[in-house]
């Protein structure tokens, strides 16, 4: 399933948790959302599925608006768990079983022994990992066809955090559409195919991950003096920022690494070197371009 | 296939292009067999934890590469029906880039063409003795 978020602004008074987002989720892709804490990612996922209502912009599920319909072939497992604390983790399967006709019984009990969790258990005796496990058990259960999952490995142990990620994949390979946000870059750069990073509700990075690991590089050049001129590379759209530690000017590309090379060595460079980007180097790149890529380039 | 793949999610370099750089070189080490059956996108996708559609998409550039072939229902094989055609394919494809690395940093630190010849002549003779 698609999912196609347009012009999306959600305000409040006179903050903007959610400006002008736009983002394209292609059917059977696995999606992470990154940002900073207060980004919007928990009130995009809201406006997204109807859960607060959006002050303008439109989101389309296969090209049509959010409909009773969709809500059968989809799944959300929410940041801070929705579960009735009173109930026991069994209860909330059965009310699965009565809301959703895709609920698949076997499935459900395979996923609760995966993440070994006891159906007579009370969710208010639950720890936190035990709730999100609980969460994304539900989710799965349904095999649904679009699954949005607001940080769902919150409170998990490594262990059970692969697990999540290999539910996701599972899923994924079986042409379900996966949207999830993370802390964890780790997680996204091995799970996600695409992704958007959200800054202050805006988007600040959005792609496929491997055209945008492949694009991302440091070029550095080293000259024979200290003042040399930059001609346009200072203003080229490519370049996302430049440094100069003395003959050193080091320039962080989004795509070109190639001209902006070659140029360099048509400015008289004495070497030229294109380093590598990971996404982790990539999203602190976006996320704060005047902190990141000194850090970037002091450690390695 | 035996488990050789591994992939380091935390690299610079695009997950699909460890994966085929990887295939390439067990081929051409015969470590992947022709004829040999490679896992499903779903199998290797779940045992490296990691996107199915990069490895797709790293199959797919293999299939391009001439390095493999999938057949729809069966899966994807190790091309070359008893020839060493696809370790060759495998070799030069690793080999090529190796070089066009190490040419592209020469240049990057200063030689000139001659210079690149000169060394590349030199570490032929010293890996190659016997046919020189």
């Amino acid at each position: 399933m698609s999912i196609t978020i347009e012009h999306l602004t959600k305000r409040y008074g006179s903050f903007a948790a959610v400006d002008d987002v736009s983002i394209d989720i292609p059917s059977g892709c696995v999606f992470g959302l990154l940002g900073p804490n207060g980004a919007g990612k928990t009130t995009t996922f809201k406006c997204m599925l109807g859960m607060a209502a959006s002050t303008s912009g439109s989101v389309a599920f296969d090209g049509l608006p959010l409909a009773p319909k969709t809500f059968e072939k989809l799944a959300y497992v929410p940041e801070r768990s929705a579960l009735w604390e009173w109930m026991t983790a069994g209860e909330h399967l059965e009310m699965q079983r009565r809301a959703f006709s895709r609920y698949n019984p076997n499935r459900a009990s395979e996923l609760m022994q995966l993440f070994q969790l006891d159906p007579r258990k009370r969710v208010g005796k639950m720890s936190k990992g035990m709730r999100t496990a609980l969460s994304v058990v539900l989710a799965f259960s349904i095999e649904p066809e679009l699954l949005v999952l607001d940080e769902p490995t919150s409170g998990l142990d490594p262990v059970n955090q692969r697990s999540v990620l290999k539910l996701m994949i599972d899923a994924s390979a079986q042409g379900s559409t996966i949207v999830f946000s993370s802390h964890q870059i780790g997680q996204v750069e091995r799970a996600a195919d695409h992704l958007a990073v959200l800054k202050q509700g805006k988007v600040v990075l959005a792609g496929a991950v491997d055209d945008l690991k492949r694009d991302s590089k440091i070029v550095e050049g080293i000259f024979e003096s200290e003042s040399v001129a930059l001609n346009g590379l200072a203003g080229d759209p490519r370049v996302s920022r430049v440094e100069r530690t003395g003959r050193i000017i080091r320039f962080t590309v989004s795509e070109g690494s190639d001209a902006v090379a070659a140029e360099l060595s048509r400015m008289g460079a004495q070497s030229v070197r294109v380093v590598d980007l990971n996404l982790e180097d990539i999203f602190l790149n976006a996320v704060d371009p005047a902190g990141a890529a000194a850090d970037v380039v002091e450690s390695r | 296939m035996p488990a050789v793949l591994t992939v380091d999610p935390r690299s610079g370099v695009p997950i699909y292009l460890q994966i085929i750089d990887q295939v390439k070189r067990s081929v051409a080490l015969g470590v992947l067999a022709p004829g040999e059956q490679l896992p499903t996108v779903k199998q290797l996708a779940l045992d490296l934890t990691v996107n199915p559609n990069t490895v797709a998409k790293a199959y797919r550039e293999l299939e391009r590469d001439e390095i493999i072939e999938t057949s729809p229902g069966r899966g994807s094989f190790v091309r070359g029906n008893g020839t060493a055609q696809s370790a060759y394919a495998a070799a030069s494809d690793v080999t090529a880039e190796t070089l066009a690395q190490a040419v592209r940093e020469a240049r990057s630190i200063g030689l000139r063409p001659a210079q690149v010849r000169e060394l590349f002549e030199a570490a032929l003779a010293r890996w190659f003795p016997e046919e020189q």
